[in-house]
């Protein structure tokens, strides 16, 4: 079976009434919400000592991922990569200018300590990812890959750097060893 | 893990409503970012751009551990024995509730590549939903899950405990391209 017979398997794009677009929406960030959910159960089991609860976790947030990937390939959400980059911009400048200013201002007023911490974090690192996505969009329309370089991640949370990784993270001070690196 | 990381990310506390509100809504944007950047990976390698799919990759990552992060602030992160309960509650509100009522849109619409994703998944579910609720009653007793590997169909989600089946029974992909746990 070749990756066209594969792909022949999946479900198409198609014309969507309102509704079973709506549908569709709903479904993909449940799907999409299970998925990450597991992971994380994944890594409590490992750590209560279940490695196969752990494995099955996993690997039931694979299938969840395919789910998510079918519903937004027929919402026709999977386009170009330019176009892709696009809206990977837009989807980080919204959470940047709106939405995690606006959460960290409730969770302020209500003291939520911890909740104020896990917006800032967030918020922090989608500048990183808005700065990265501008960059491969400029290269991706010239028909240009971006440089081969390695793309890391904090662990704790998720300041993102191309190249190097610093001795500590710049935004929550985890040390260098707690990236997890994408060579 | 040592210390220092475990420390670091943010702990459960007691939530006022509407910062509850908050980050519910921002662990569903970022979870569907997170799936959005894989599926866009997966099309930038297609495209010939292996630094922008790992990028992608990279990112999809990086919200992963802000979803996590929200998850955790709103105590979602149980003992295994609460979470195998909280996904086969997840996933049986899929099967007897969720993918019925959208099917039955769909239906109406005449979305039939809609039909075939809601099916797709609402079919795995039921796979889930029993290995959840198996592995829960094992778990109570402090039992580890026993089997073997977990195979995956990467066209439906399709999931098996041991042995690959020659053909998908949900899509009919070859079980060599299972991704296997």
């Amino acid at each position: 079976m070749t990756d066209e017979v594969l792909e022949q398997k999946l479900p198409k794009p198609e014309a969507l009434n309102a509704m079973t677009d709506q549908s569709l929406h709903a479904a993909f960030a449940g799907e999409s919400q299970a998925a990450e959910k597991y992971m994380v159960f994944a890594e409590q089991a490992e750590e209560e000592g279940f490695p196969n609860i752990a494995r099955l976790f996993r690997a039931i947030s694979f299938a969840e991922t395919r789910h998510a990937r079918n519903h937004l390939r027929v919402m026709s959400g999977i386009n170009q990569t330019a176009d892709n980059l696009l809206v990977a911009y837009q989807g980080e400048t919204f959470e940047i200018e709106e939405m995690y200013p606006a959460y960290q201002a409730i969770a302020k007023f209500q003291q939520n300590h911890q909740a104020y911490r896990s917006t800032t974090f967030a918020l922090k690192a989608e500048q990183d990812h808005q700065r990265m996505y501008a960059g491969a969009r400029e290269a991706a329309l010239q028909g240009d890959d971006i440089a081969d370089q390695p793309v890391s991640v904090c662990l704790a949370c998720g300041h993102t750097v191309v190249g190097d990784v610093p001795d500590k993270c710049p935004v929550c001070a985890a040390d260098k060893k707690y990236y997890r690196t994408f060579a | 893990m040592a210390e220092p990381f475990k420390n670091t990310p943010p702990k459960p506390e007691k939530l006022g409503a509407m910062t509850e509100e908050c980050l519910k809504a921002a662990f569903a944007g970022e979870s569907q970012a997170s799936q959005k950047y894989l599926a866009f990976a997966a099309r930038a390698e297609e495209e010939g751009f292996p630094n922008v799919a790992r990028l992608f990759q990279a990112v999809a990552f990086a919200e992963s551990t802000h979803a996590r992060n929200h998850l955790s602030v709103m105590g979602g992160i149980g003992g295994t024995v609460d979470n195998l309960k909280a996904a086969f509650g997840g996933e049986t509100f899929e099967i007897d509730e969720m993918y019925p009522a959208y099917d039955a849109v769909a239906k109406l619409q005449g979305a039939k590549e809609a039909q075939t994703s809601i099916r797709y998944a609402k079919t795995a579910e039921k796979d889930h939903q029993a290995i959840y609720q198996a592995t829960g009653a094992a778990a109570q007793d402090g039992k580890d899950l026993t089997g073997g590997a977990i195979r995956v169909c990467p066209i439906c989600g399709h999931t098996v405990i041991g042995d690959a089946p020659d053909e998908c029974p949900v899509c009919g992909t070859a079980g060599q391209f299972f991704k296997t746990f």
